[in-house]
């Protein structure tokens, strides 16, 4: 189990990470999302005890990272920044991490099986791909068997494969039994592999939830209307907060308001309606709703409009 | 999922084993500690062919026999300095760090796998250099044997001290994180800040600088005391006070800034 409790970062006058607290717990894989600069990274960095928070405090396995006896064997970390050194090859550089723990050179040997890098163990790093690197940063997490995984975007880089391995992964070590924290800024990858969410923007906690009721609460499904009578229609819905599309003509998407309120309308003016299909929101969708007033740097089509 | 009593934990021989592993399994460590000893033998053996006897006179024969040392200096600072500022460039310090949160052991693993390789390697290669140049000074002024007084000692106070460059190096290093800069901040306080200081028209910076970490390294090199220059004695206790309050000055630093 992880837990972060207020935890709030600043660099100078910067604050990145404001008062954070969540919980992740074992059995499950939990998804930590949050925009481009969200402040993802730092999190996890605080939770391996990297960087120090400036208020508030995180566990692992109810005590400081930095304070178990053997690191390794409670959490397991991918960060997001390649951590080896380019001119060693595969296997030593798990063989000098396995050494502070005392782990024998079997368990090297396992973790480079189970991360399919057996046949270029003995070659430098320096000559890896993306996806062989992330596969090594994977192994190293493995490394001491750990009851908790923090893994910061593990499928940046890797090809159609290697994602669904690491889907695959993730789901069976959360089957174990395990932790399994890991961030990305892609929703879509959360929705086929996390059961929870953590989200964030700009630093403080926006949603601590399922991935299902993270759906069904989120307002921000889209209707739509099929009509004869469409700019009557868009002409009486306008509003503040309802945002209107259509591609072909007499079809409108219709968001911020629901199929009831539509239909009334419709009704009371006697707009005929051919279809009104109240959809179920996007997981990407909620999560842009929900995150677009925390994006780091919007990009403002208006300007280049006007 | 395994749990219970795994015998796995981090203690102080297992951390120094895997900075042991990891010196060993960079190439540019043999490579450097190779070009090290070539460069003082063969600059040892060179200057001894090349002695004509005639030179200004006054030169000690261990400082004589062993000027390829400026070259030492730089390659074993540049090895130490590789192996923290080093782990900072390429992000291996993340992984290290995560291994081992209380961090402090990394740096005390780490120069002490620099001491027991730096120390043995240059005193080897002093002992094999005196004797080689040696076999061309015979009959000069700078003719000497290893059993003549003070040889022994400079040679072995020049392992010494270089030995303790070394690890001056790697918590400069450690303190930086970058290593040109690291690189530049060796040179410049060994080979330029006492030059420069030794222009200043005073007395009591004269004296200073000779317990400078470069002078005292030349101090510890002689056989014969040169005037101007500390005491053997004194040369290697100011050498260790300098590397001990670097390294004491990293541990903090490693402690308290963020990875």
């Amino acid at each position: 189990m992880l837990t972060a409790h207020e935890l709030t970062k600043r660099y100078g006058d910067r604050t990145v990470v404001t008062d954070l607290s969540f919980t992740v717990r074992p059995g499950t894989v939990t998804g930590f999302l949050g925009p481009n600069g969200a402040g993802k990274s730092t999190t996890m960095r605080m939770l391996l005890g990297l960087d120090a928070p400036t208020r508030g405090h995180a566990t692992v396995g109810g005590r400081s990272y930095a304070t178990h006896p053997a690191p390794l064997t409670e959490v397991g970390a991918l960060l997001e920044a390649r951590s080896v050194h380019p001119g060693r090859t595969a296997y030593h550089h798990l063989r000098a991490l396995a050494h502070t723990h005392g782990i024998p050179g079997s368990r090297v040997e396992q973790v480079l099986g189970l991360t399919g890098l057996t046949d270029v163990a003995h070659r430098r790093v320096k000559g890896f791909s993306l996806g062989m690197g992330q596969r090594l940063g994977i192994a190293a997490a493995l490394l001491g068997d750990p009851a908790v995984l923090i893994l910061d975007e593990p499928v940046n880089g890797l090809d159609p494969e290697g994602v669904l391995w690491i889907r695959n992964l993730l789901k069976s070590l959360a089957a174990e039994g395990r932790t399994v924290f890991v961030s990305s800024h892609l929703m879509s990858e959360m929705a086929l592999t996390a059961e929870h969410l953590v989200i964030i923007g700009r630093g403080r906690l926006l949603a601590d939830t399922t991935v299902t009721d993270f759906v069904r609460d989120s307002g921000a499904g889209t209707t739509k209307v099929v009509t004869p009578q469409a700019s009557d229609l868009v002409r009486l819905l306008t509003a503040p907060g309802v945002d209107i599309t259509t591609d072909t003509p007499g079809t409108l998407q219709i968001r911020g308001t629901d199929a009831q309120h539509i239909g009334r309308t419709a009704a009371a003016h006697g707009i005929p309606l051919y279809e009104l299909t109240p959809g179920t929101a996007s997981l990407e969708e909620a999560f842009m709703d929900l995150t677009s007033d925390a994006v780091e740097y919007p990009a403002t089509l208006e300007g280049a409009a006007a | 999922m395994t749990t219970a009593t795994l015998p796995y934990r981090v203690t102080p021989t297992r951390v120094l084993r895997s900075e042991w592993h990891k010196f060993w399994t960079l190439r540019s460590t043999w490579i450097t500690l190779a070009v090290t000893s070539l460069l003082t033998a063969a600059m040892g053996a060179g200057l001894g062919a090349a002695y004509d006897g005639s030179g200004e006179g006054g030169m000690d024969t261990v400082m004589f026999v062993l000027l390829g040392t400026q070259f030492a200096t730089i390659n074993l600072g540049v090895l130490g300095i590789l192996a923290t500022a080093g782990e900072y460039s390429t992000g291996q310090i993340r992984a290290t760090m995560t291994a081992v949160p209380r961090r402090l052991p990394v740096l005390w693993s780490k120069a002490a796998v620099l001491t027991a390789t730096a120390l043995p390697l240059t005193l080897a290669t002093n002992l094999l250099t005196f004797p080689l140049a040696q076999s061309f000074l015979t009959g000069t002024d700078l003719s000497a044997s290893l059993g003549d007084p003070g040889v022994l000692r400079a040679l072995a106070g020049n392992a010494v001290g270089l030995t303790l460059l070394a690890v001056l190096a790697l918590a400069i290093g450690a303190l930086l994180r970058s290593v040109p800069t690291a690189i530049g901040a060796f040179i410049g306080l060994i080979m330029i800040l006492p030059e420069v200081l030794a222009m200043l028209p005073y007395d009591t910076v004269d004296t200073a600088v000779r317990y400078f970490p470069g002078k005292a390294l030349e101090a510890l090199t002689t056989a014969q005391p040169m005037p101007g220059t500390a005491s053997p004695g004194a040369a290697l206790l100011a050498m260790l006070l300098w590397t001990a309050a670097t390294l004491a000055l990293a541990a903090w630093v490693l402690r308290r800034r963020d990875v």
